[in-house]
């Protein structure tokens, strides 16, 4: 397709723009670049005035650890043809593997076993190779860099993080389901009722998201906490004993998909106002209910407005921090929280190179998610999902 | 390489495990399901493992502990056994009724316990020290020494020292202090006030902040932050604890639960060079101008009396001298089989120059929040001293009023 | 569609934002107008606390909790009326201050000091957040396709970063020596401490605020300008619009509702600005509504909180934001009028 001619430009405005867009690359990636190679350097480097003993890591160097030039090179290149393999290979094989219907389950897995794939590849093969590689070539095999992976290793398992992260895991897979559920049949109803009453519902879900979170979750607090005594007379008509809310990871999910609904109910709404009427309308000539219209003719082809929509409750969910320090215990703790830890409790500098590793850590999912479903996110905005 | 050490580390940690489930040291088997809610800091991770020796224990360390642990004791049943405290959190459990007297406990199982640990309130033992923590001078032997600056035992002395290294260049900041607005500022005003030898409270729970004290202490916390960071009000242990690791201050009043960083070959670039010292005084004759704090452990009310019993057990093989042979370092102990080191120092010659405990109460909890809120404005310019204690009395008094305390 | 069948489908969502927003929204708005407290008795006793050989005693007088028949402490609830709000304006001190005309003490009250800030964050961040989220999609869109993808890519990046490690690796990058102050420092031949004082540190945060949502607001404009009807342009350029033109008259009319979107997105999540305070560590300097609320809420180390102050703050708060949206509102009540189904 060759380029319209409105969006021609003059030379000067297309280096404008290209400048514009570098810029902004450049500080986009930068804060983060920088965590992850300072998550790489014993504290003294970490945290050293100069920016080139954070890159170099000289103390870490000093300690025998470090990187040899072809380590790099490699390094690089094994990264470049991952990223590429996740990005054009990936989301092919997912739509040919997936069982109908259950794409969803297919992106999960094709997710962790990235995820396990990347570990395993970085962390598990490249290291002994490069030993042998670096052992033929002599003195250009030297390590160069400073490079120490010593605070992953506290962080997964010397403090067990593995534990927050299944628990981020199921918080977050709980709430996007759950979210996605209630919100998609919300969201359609509104769409198609032209009543007063559904605008008025929606404004008052916006006022409801106008709350401070701070407020609601000091108040959930004491009555999580004390769940087991009041709700014993409900589950005294069961015969059974009431559970204490505190600490369960599906009464967090319940609050944290609580929270997020209108926020939902407002992207599924404009994104099922962007259907026309007359298919479900059609459906319901040839004699179907509502709920059998919306299962037969919205259900197939309402998927790109929901995965950007379980996208941001993935990422609300993922990200929180007010709800989870609070109403979890520490046993079932997420992420965000335990990072977070590492900062509040008496630290020490070795403590806080550490919360950057675990934070680097965090953000590699993430980054692997937006990798995998950037298209889908822009394709079901394009769709529709927010038209206001 | 990299993989190979941590192949071999992972073997190793394991192989000790293995070892160390064997050896595991706790007198007895515990058959009760426990668990615990406390701080995270290292001294609390030590005795939280050594409780998990004996089985069916679930240790929670928890940054949010102070939120928690009321709400969680108050339930009944309460959600956790054994509770970590503070002498300041520890009114909160007492008002709320969530703890029990201990006393039939320590005759059974704490013979061992040294008198200094047992904290009485009203003749009754209601909770088991572990350890002590309180703000007193570190300083660098090496500065000092060249400058043949003898180390200040009073604060108008450290001003001077101050003003003689700031002149020699030597450091970048001459004082690092905790200054981070809040809880940490709050504290620092405590105890420069009561060095001053102000008095709190008067009739009825009204505060009398605004006198002769006040206004000295006021006046002596801005006269020290000359010589800081200017970044001081975001400077809370941790930073200040890197500042001196790193080199760039000489002096501060710090947590003797730091005074072990300073000689950490991985984090410290001072290695062998910060000494301790009892808290300066703030006038003349006075006591050191800092308060004595200490952490233990409480048992639940709410509870039937044989779990309470098996949580004690539990707690006193957590606080034994095993535990503190393995973690000497780790906190000034009050626990017999501690051999105090060089970083105890500085504790030890504050308390034995009359440093008073910290005063916790309902009414002292607000003085020590208004304190950490309104000194920032004070400390910037924007108030006159004055101003920020009569501000400190009216914030208290809301407070106060909206608690029930004064009428 | 019926009634009933519209119930079955909003049912479930808004049972659970009735009971896990809407009950605590009325427990709020009644608390603000209580004061719940324990009763208190006066009582002098022995307190035995270590030193580090010898236990230190001392008598000491303070006020205890009076406990009840079941061991628990008594509490008592009064009605106060709007007490908790006049704690809160402290009108008394506003109309001393106006009396004397010294407008600046006004902001030495933490309400007022945190409507202010809260206030200037929200409406300097909107425009900037707008004009960047479009000139990125602008730009972007016109990229070449090759490269598109990884620009997107690093453009998400700050949005989907988890808030509280965004901020704190933009602040390691300024505090103390770090990096970009070091940088600063040796540009401009001058020591500069970025946390010292306050226009710095919100500095800093509008930054990182336009920073962290910037990529939001461009995702939604990107995903805009794909359905943005070609031969509009074309026929724009046939009637000699210049590119200014073209952007004013039709590529914004176009993206107008989503515009009116992320704006209302906006100004709720930016009135409740809380992660900066946190992040930056500002509060010496500079607060806001929501942290005032969680510091009112935040036990102090004897258990004390201002729930009647933090329930009076929140619900201000809420017709703060309330306020802030009725002109948005409007528009979309005229949309629903219009397009109704």
């Amino acid at each position: 397709m060759s380029t319209p001619r409105a969006l021609r430009q003059p030379l000067a405005l297309r280096i404008g723009s290209g400048a514009f867009i570098a810029f902004w690359c450049l500080i986009a990636a930068f804060p983060i670049f920088w965590i992850m190679v300072m998550s790489f350097k014993v504290p003294l480097d970490a945290f050293a005035d100069k920016p080139t003993s954070v890159i170099f890591g000289p103390e870490t160097l000093a300690g025998g650890q470090g990187l040899s030039v072809p380590d790099i090179v490699i390094g690089l290149i094994v990264l470049f043809f991952f990223m590429r393999g996740v990005v054009r290979w990936l989301p092919a094989k997912v739509q040919q593997y997936a069982p109908g219907g259950q794409l969803w389950f297919g992106w999960i897995l094709a997710a962790i076993l990235t995820g396990l794939a990347f570990v395993l590849l970085f962390f598990g093969v490249l290291p002994p190779v490069m030993q042998g590689v670096n052992g033929l070539l002599g003195s250009l095999g030297e390590p160069v860099l400073g490079l120490t992976t010593e605070h992953y290793y506290a962080v997964w398992v010397e403090n067990e993080f593995y534990r927050n992260f299944l628990n981020s895991l199921l918080v977050t897979a709980g709430v996007v389901l759950l979210s996605l559920t209630v919100g998609t049949l919300a969201g359609y109803g509104l769409a198609r009722s032209g009543s007063n009453l559904a605008f008025w519902l929606l404004i008052l879900a916006l006022i409801f998201r106008a709350l401070p979170h701070s407020v609601l979750v000091a108040g959930y607090l004491p009555v999580f906490i004390t769940s087991s005594e009041w709700l014993q007379p409900v589950f005294d008509v069961f015969g059974a004993s009431a559970p204490t809310l505190y600490g369960q990871p599906w009464a967090v999910i319940a609050v944290l998909v609580a929270i997020n609904q209108p926020f939902t109910i407002w992207m599924l709404r404009s994104f099922f106002q962007s259907i026309p009427t007359e298919l479900d309308e059609a459906a319901r000539v040839d004699g179907c209910t509502h709920f059998e219209a919306f299962r037969r003719v919205i259900m197939p082809v309402m998927w790109p407005g929901v995965i950007t929509t379980g996208l941001f409750s993935f990422l609300l969910a993922y990200n929180d921090f007010l709800v989870t320090s609070l109403l979890l215990d520490a046993q079932n703790q997420t992420m965000v929280p335990a990072i977070t830890g590492y900062f509040n409790r008496e630290t020490s500098t070795t403590d806080q190179v550490e919360a950057v590793a675990a934070a680097v850590s965090i953000t590699a999912p993430l980054l692997l998610l937006v990798m995998v479903f950037q298209k889908q996110i822009v394709s079901g905005l394009t769709a529709g999902a927010v038209k206001g | 390489m990299q993989m190979k050490k941590l192949f071999l580390a992972v073997a190793l940690s394991a192989g000790m495990m293995a070892s160390g489930s064997v050896m595991a040291a706790c007198a007895f088997k515990n058959e009760v399901p426990l668990k615990s809610l406390s701080a995270g800091f290292d001294a609390w991770k030590a005795v939280a493992a050594a409780m998990s020796e004996c089985g069916n224990f679930e240790g929670e360390l928890d940054q949010e502990y102070k939120t928690k642990q009321p709400e969680a004791m108050k339930a009944n049943p309460s959600l956790y056994h054994i509770g970590g405290v503070s002498n300041s959190t520890l009114v909160t459990l007492m008002g709320d009724n969530s703890v029990r007297p201990l006393d039939d406990l320590v005759a059974k199982y704490g013979q061992h316990l040294s008198p200094n640990q047992l904290i009485k309130i009203d003749g009754k033992i209601m909770a088991i020290a572990m350890m002590v923590n309180a703000q007193h001078l570190m300083y660098r032997s090496d500065i000092l020494g060249e400058l043949g600056i003898e180390p200040p035992t009073s604060y108008a002395a450290m001003l001077e020292a101050a003003a003689k290294i700031k002149a020699s260049g030597k450091v970048d900041y001459p004082i690092g202090g905790t200054f981070k607005t809040g809880w940490n500022l709050g504290e620092e005003f405590i105890n420069m006030y009561m060095g001053f030898g102000g008095e709190f409270f008067g009739e009825g729970n009204a505060a009398t902040l605004n006198n002769a004290a006040g206004v000295k202490a006021l006046e002596m916390l801005k006269a020290m932050t000359e010589y800081m960071d200017p970044e001081y009000l975001t400077s809370d242990s941790t930073y200040v604890q890197q500042q001196f690791q790193q080199g760039k201050i000489a002096m501060a009043n710090l947590w003797a639960s730091r005074a072990g960083a300073m000689d950490d070959e991985k984090e410290s670039k001072v290695v062998g060079k910060v000494k301790m010292a009892a808290a300066p005084v703030a006038m003349e004759g006075g006591k050191p101008a800092t308060t004595l704090w200490w952490d233990g452990v409480t048992i639940a009310a709410n509870i039937p009396d044989d779990q309470a019993e098996a949580a004690f057990k539990v707690a006193m093989e957590g606080l034994d001298e095993e535990m503190v042979k393995a973690n000497n370092d780790d906190a000034v102990w009050l626990i017999k089989g501690y051999t105090p080191g060089p970083a105890a120092k500085g504790a030890a010659d504050s308390a034995a120059a009359g440093a008073p405990s910290y005063p916790a109460s309902k009414a002292h909890g607000m003085i020590h929040t208004v304190a950490g809120s309104n000194l920032a404005d004070y400390l910037t310019g924007k108030k006159d001293a004055a101003t920020t204690l009569a501000d400190m009395e009216a914030d208290y008094t809301k407070a106060a009023k909206e608690a029930g305390l004064i009428k | 569609m019926k009634f009933k069948t519209f119930v079955a489908f909003v049912g479930p969502s808004i049972l659970m934002m009735l009971l896990f927003i809407a009950a605590p929204l009325v427990s709020v708005f009644i608390q603000s107008f209580h004061h719940t407290q324990p009763v208190y008795e006066t009582v002098t006793r022995e307190v035995c606390t270590p030193g580090f050989i010898k236990q230190i005693c001392q008598e000491e007088t303070s006020s205890q909790p009076v406990l009840g028949a079941d061991g628990k402490p008594l509490v008592e609830t009064h009605y106060v009326g709007l007490q908790s709000y006049r704690d809160l304006l402290d009108m008394d001190r506003v109309w001393q201050a106006i009396d004397v005309g010294r407008w600046s003490e006004i902001l030495t009250i933490d309400f007022w000091k945190a409507l202010r800030f809260t206030l200037t964050f929200t409406l300097l961040t909107l425009p900037l957040v707008l004009l960047v989220g479009l000139a990125l999609a602008v730009a972007i869109n016109n990229a070449l396709k090759s490269i598109r993808g990884p620009i997107i890519f690093i453009t998400l990046l700050p949005f989907i970063i988890t808030p509280v490690i965004g901020a704190l690796s933009i602040r390691w990058l300024f505090i103390g020596d770090g990096i970009m102050t070091a940088m600063l420092e040796q540009w401009l031949q001058q020591d500069i401490a970025m946390f010292a004082q306050a226009w710095t540190i919100e500095l800093l945060m509008y930054f990182y605020r336009v920073w962290h949502v910037a990529p939001f607001a461009f995702v939604i404009f990107y995903a805009g300008l794909q359905t943005l009807n070609q031969d509009t342009l074309e026929s724009a350029i046939v009637d000699g619009a210049s590119r200014w033109e073209r952007v004013r008259y039709v590529l914004v009319p176009h993206l107008m509702p989503l515009i009116i979107f992320v704006a209302l997105i906006h100004l709720m999540d930016c009135y409740r600005v809380f992660e900066e305070i946190v992040g930056f560590s500002s509060q010496a300097h500079v607060i806001s509504l929501q942290w005032l609320t969680y510091d009112f809420l935040t036990p102090d180390d004897a258990g004390n909180r201002s729930i009647a102050r933090a329930s009076a703050s929140a619900m201000l708060t809420m017709i703060g934001i309330v306020l802030l949206l009725i002109p948005l509102l409007r528009r979309t009540w005229r949309d629903h009028k219009r397009g109704g189904h």
